[in-house]
């Protein structure tokens, strides 16, 4: 863990000087230099290209005695296997392209909930922790060092666990009759629209969510915009969508062996949001209540000095002071919960990681789903990356 | 100089006939297993009771297991030169695959999507079982169509998972498919009543009914029989030697029983064979062993070992297990089963 | 008490929240300890009382196959070498918790030394006990190797790709650069997936070795892509001025990395690569997925056979402390260095 020792770990660094200003030394020293470094990075270059070439070559003989023809054809073969969790409809007879797109929404999908769950109850708990009262300060630290300290797939497990010994369908929890909670899952009352309406009601509200973050208007009418427009939608396409002569709700009912009507999520899925929210609202909680720290007390002071409220001091003074430091790590974390989703497969919620890994066993074809799998990660963090970013440079700008 | 180059001659032409010489030659597969000195053999990440199961005091043991050990001492001559390697059902294939197990020897259906698309190759069935659902009694259903609307537990990356969905919706069967990496998971979620039914292979229905549950009575297995799935050794593409190796211990392992030879009076009838099948089969007249790269009496250790077929199905699944499970299809052709071999000649 | 006071009871408002709260979490305590202490069965024979309804937690099942959770399916009568190995893996770990151990020499060959020893007690051939292979080494002596195995090989790797990052050679710098921007965008679980299931194919054969020790190294390679950027921030901190003064007493570039440089870096480091290191031991639960016997999975293993598949619970909970005793008090000791480094800089 110390300087000596790791000399010898890094051999190909010889050296490189590290970034500090070079030494004045004699043209000649120099050009050594020069020369050795280019040689150093000529060599890099021929065992990187050394490297790729030769694990092609040998995926190539190893899949060639295998007797498996490579490429994506088969992503237009129809896959014959069910999982239990999709927004879209879906059957046996769906083709590989399908079921990846159906697994890569759920991993987006359950992403996006758990970051906008963790993040609302990750600042309530943080600022809770943030405020003068020794109670609630004590529950809060409870809760943050309970779902921290724990590995999260343990919690996922646990939580698993517990709800599918939950009651059955026949003898579900019910609150209020319309909102119902079994070892299946949750039912809740839902508009009268297909998942497919819901899904795409939901992108368009994400997307223009994100273009009104770009523009150049102020935080409030921003949100204005987004919401008047969003509720717009969703009016629009009840009255073009909900078939004839049917209520605008619908709310869960039992028939036979399962529950119809209503938004039903499945017993995974509530599993996974109750973890990963979990985990991660105790994550960004630290992060929030170490931002509120850094912010300074004469500030604040100031604040009580002009007579302003402690509401006023908190949501123009101190919350957006504290923002600037608390987006970049939270950023990270939001980051952290999209890749968390792999862990469904663990519970058997069809996130892409499972769909993929039995496609896998299905197909034979693994370099080409690992590659899907790589790419929809990469994809989904750099898309995320620059979200927060721009999210950030608005948090800057407003303070300049 | 003329000496050497008729030297390379034959040489040559020698390595251009390897189906003529390599007989008697290791197959690469068994090459390797003798250099490593174990043979690598797939296990479960828990427990396929009958077939692959851990036991209290943390050792393997299980119809699939036996027949590794089988392997081992044909191979090596010792049945504990065998590693268990713990996969998952979904992570058994790639395994292969990469060289992590020798072979899979693991309830695993022969198929011909297996055959072509994975670039496997099988050994002659050793074991037939239907794919078929058990589901809570309490539910009153008897028969898949009544499962209407239910929710179908499976584990991933199976055939049950494929050949289940197929029957479902060729039934016009509405239904919610969980699927799960581990049947240790897929058991607790079943019996917690997270799903109606379990998708199965029905030997292992069976036998999870006999021990999970206190009362059996709690679970019917449906009538309808969902497939009919023979299992195989699954090995690389690539090594025919090493798939006939497997063949022909399965054939011995099958052939032993119809001729009466017991891992209990194996020795006393190869000092004494009553006939030459048995005298060669036993390796007291050579030969045998020679023509797959064994030793002659490979298949008198084996037997000696673990027994025949029959001494293998009572002590993992049958009479002498916790789960009695009837031979039905998986007696001798004779007792009015599906078990045959090939002539051993 | 005159402070509790303040902090509890300052307002009407505060004192009724407070109230309401504390009762909250004495009534949920005092639920946990009726269930967990007062109701509970200790005994493994005693399993038939945990049958009756008004019972509480039944720790028989804990009697019964904790050692099936701590030691997973290593061979029964060795298990004594499996709790000195366990031992002298918490004893590296805590040792270097000390202060008096804090010199690159000692750290390193603490680490060594521990990891050496749990090894060759695991391993048992070289010292001339039974050997016993790596597949079936399993629960917390399982968890305890595959963590110290990674921060070990880790922490080297990490340093290397801080320094290549840090280079001024374009080709080095991209290099680092591309490998660690690549393997933090993956999910963990993806990148130990693809060294377990999909890197022997793209080997060759004399490469790929045993699938434990690939998963041990793409774990490492992910934590040195972390621990990398703890590195980055730690070189962040120390002035220009340092170079050049190293430069003026005469030293080489070497020299100066390595006396002057690198011990200020890692001391700027310290809380961060604590926080590394408790996350790592966290994460290693991940690789039940990809089919190790590490504690979680001999848990699920403890309730999965007989009489014990009720008991999930009391499983869950007891596996459950282990880490978090292990997480919290790593956790806490950061958070005792960080602010003791705050107080050294005022």
């Amino acid at each position: 863990m110390r300087p000596r020792a790791v000399t010898g770990a890094g051999p190909k660094l010889s050296n490189s000087r590290f970034g500090e200003p070079m030494v004045a030394a004699t043209a000649r020293s120099r050009k050594t230099a020069q020369m050795r470094r280019l040689l150093i990075q000529a060599v890099i270059i021929i065992a990187l290209v050394a490297i790729v070439w030769s694990t092609y070559t040998t995926a190539q003989t190893n899949l060639n005695a295998l007797g498996i023809t490579g490429g994506y054809a088969f992503l237009e073969r129809a896959t014959g296997w069910s999982y239990s969790f999709s927004l879209i409809p879906r059957s046996v007879d769906d083709t590989y392209l399908r079921t990846l797109t159906i697994g890569f929404i759920n991993t987006l999908f359950l992403g996006t909930l758990c970051i906008v769950l963790s993040t609302i109850i990750g600042f309530a708990v943080g600022s809770i922790r943030d405020t003068s009262n020794l109670a609630l300060q004590t529950i809060a630290s409870v809760y943050v060092q309970l779902f921290r300290n724990l590995p999260l797939i343990l919690q996922l497990v646990f939580w698993y666990a517990v709800f599918i010994h939950l009651p059955g369908p026949r003898q579900a929890y019910a609150l209020g009759e319309i909102v119902l909670f079994s070892n299946r899952g949750l039912m809740l009352p839902a508009l009268n629209i297909s998942g497919q309406t819901a899904l795409i009601l939901l992108l368009g509200s994400i997307a223009l969510g994100v273009i009104v973050l770009f523009a150049r208007i102020t935080a409030m009418r921003a949100l204005f915009v987004w919401a008047s427009a969003t509720v717009l939608a969703i009016a629009v396409s009840l009255l073009m969508f909900v078939p004839e002569g049917e209520p605008i709700a619908s709310v869960p009912t039992l028939k036979g062996l399962r529950f119809q009507g209503g938004m039903q999520m499945t017993i995974e899925l509530v599993a996974m949001i109750v973890a990963i929210v979990l985990y991660s609202s105790a994550y960004i909680a630290e992060v929030v209540r170490g931002g509120l720290a850094e912010v300074p007390r004469g500030l604040i002071e100031a604040g009580q000095a002009l007579g302003l409220s402690g509401r006023t001091i908190w949501s123009r003074i101190k919350l957006p002071m504290a923002l600037r430091s608390i987006i970049p790590p939270l950023g990270n974390q939001w980051i952290f919960v999209m890749k968390a989703t792999t862990i469904g497969v663990a519970i058997g919620f069809s996130d892409l990681f499972m769909i993929v890994s039995t496609s896998l066993t299905q197909t034979g074809q693994t370099l080409e789903l690992i590659a899907i799998l790589m790419g929809a990660f990469l994809l989904i963090n750099f898309a995320l990356a620059q979200f927060v970013n721009v999210i950030n440079r608005r948090m800057q700008l407003k303070s300049h | 100089m003329l000496k050497t180059l008729a030297k390379l001659t034959v040489a040559a032409l020698a390595a251009s006939v390897p189906v003529m010489v390599s007989a008697a030659e290791p197959a690469p597969t068994t090459q390797k297993i003798i250099d490593r000195g174990t043979l690598l053999c797939t296990g479960h990440n828990g427990s396929f009771f009958g077939f692959v199961e851990v036991n209290d005091r943390n050792e393997w043991k299980g119809l699939d297991i036996d027949m590794c050990r089988g392997l081992a001492t044909a191979i090596l001559g010792d049945s504990d030169k065998v590693q268990i390697v713990p996969l998952s059902w979904a992570q058994r294939f790639p395994a292969l695959q990469s060289g992590d197990v020798d072979l899979i020897i693991k309830a695993t259906t022969w198929t011909m999507g297996r055959d072509t698309e994975l670039g496997l190759q099988f050994s002659i069935p050793y074991f037939l079982g239907a794919a078929q659902f058990m589901a809570h009694a309490e539910l009153g259903v008897t028969e898949a169509a009544e499962l209407d609307g239910g929710t179908i537990c499976v584990e991933a990356g199976t055939t049950i998972e494929r050949i289940a969905g197929d029957f479902l919706s060729s039934n016009n069967i509405e239904h919610t498919m969980v699927s799960y990496e581990k049947g240790a998971e897929l058991r607790a979620a079943y019996l917690a009543k997270r799903c109606d039914a379990f998708a199965g292979w029905g030997p292992n229905l069976a036998v999870i009914r006999a021990t999970e549950v206190d009362d059996s009575g709690a679970h019917v297995i449906l009538s309808d029989q969902l497939s009919t799935d023979p299992i195989s050794a699954a090995m690389r593409q690539g090594d025919e030697e090493f798939v006939d190796l497997v063949n022909y211990l399965i054939a011995a392992l099958i052939k032993a029983e119809e001729l009466g030879i017991t891992s209990e009076n194996v020795n006393e009838i190869a000092a004494n064979p009553p006939s030459t099948t048995v005298a060669r089969l036993l390796g007291s007249d050579p030969g045998m062993g020679e023509r797959l790269g064994l030793r002659d009496t490979w298949a008198r250790e084996v037997i000696a070992e673990i027994g025949n077929f029959g001494q293998m199905y009572d002590r993992n699944l049958g009479k002498d297990s916790p789960y009695n499970l009837p031979r039905g299809l998986n007696a001798l052709w004779k007792d009015g089963g599906v078990l045959y071999t090939p002539i051993i000649d | 008490m005159e402070a509790t006071r303040r902090r509890a009871f300052a307002t009407p408002a505060d004192t009724v929240i407070s109230v309401i709260v504390f009762g909250l979490l004495f009534y949920i305590l005092w639920l946990v300890i009726d269930w967990a202490f007062v109701r509970a069965v200790w005994s493994a024979d005693a399993v038939d009382q945990c049958k009756v309804d008004s019972i509480g937690a039944c720790w028989s099942v804990i009697d019964a196959r904790h050692r099936l959770i701590l030691f997973g399916l290593y061979p029964f009568e060795e298990h004594w070498r499996s709790t000195a190995a366990c031992a002298s893996i918490i004893a590296t770990v805590v040792l270097s918790c000390m202060p008096a151990f804090w010199s690159s020499r000692r750290l390193i060959t603490l680490w060594i030394v521990g990891f050496a020893a749990y090894y060759l007690l695991m391993e048992g051939s070289l010292i001339g006990l039974p050997q016993v292979t790596t597949d079936q080494w399993g629960g917390l002596s399982l968890t305890l190797f595959l963590f110290s195995s990674v921060v070990l090989l880790g922490m080297p790797m990490g340093l290397g790709l801080a320094l290549m990052r840090r280079s001024n050679m374009p080709v080095v710098r991209l290099t680092a650069t591309l490998i660690i921007d690549f393997v933090r965008s993956l999910p963990l679980l993806t990148t130990l997936f693809t060294a377990a299931v999909i890197l022997p194919i793209l080997l060759p054969e004399w490469l790929q070795g045993d699938k434990i020790w690939r998963v041990i190294l793409a774990f490492a390679l992910f934590f040195a892509c972390y621990q990398a950027e703890v590195f980055r921030g730690g070189f962040q901190a120390i002035p220009k001025g340092q170079w050049e003064a190293g430069k003026a007493l005469g030293l080489g570039q070497w020299t100066t990395l390595f006396d002057i440089i690198l011990p200020q870096v890692f001391r700027h480091a310290l809380p961060a690569t604590i926080n590394m290191v408790v996350l790592t031991f966290k994460e290693t639960a991940i690789v039940i997925i990809i089919g190790f016997f590490e504690m979680l999975a001999s848990a699920g293993a403890a309730f999965g056979t007989g009489e014990w598949v009720p008991y999930y619970l009391e499983v869950y909970v007891f596996v459950g402390l282990i880490y978090w005793v292990f997480i919290f008090s790593l956790g806490q000791y950061g958070e005792y260095l960080k602010n003791r480094m705050k107080v050294d800089h005022r």
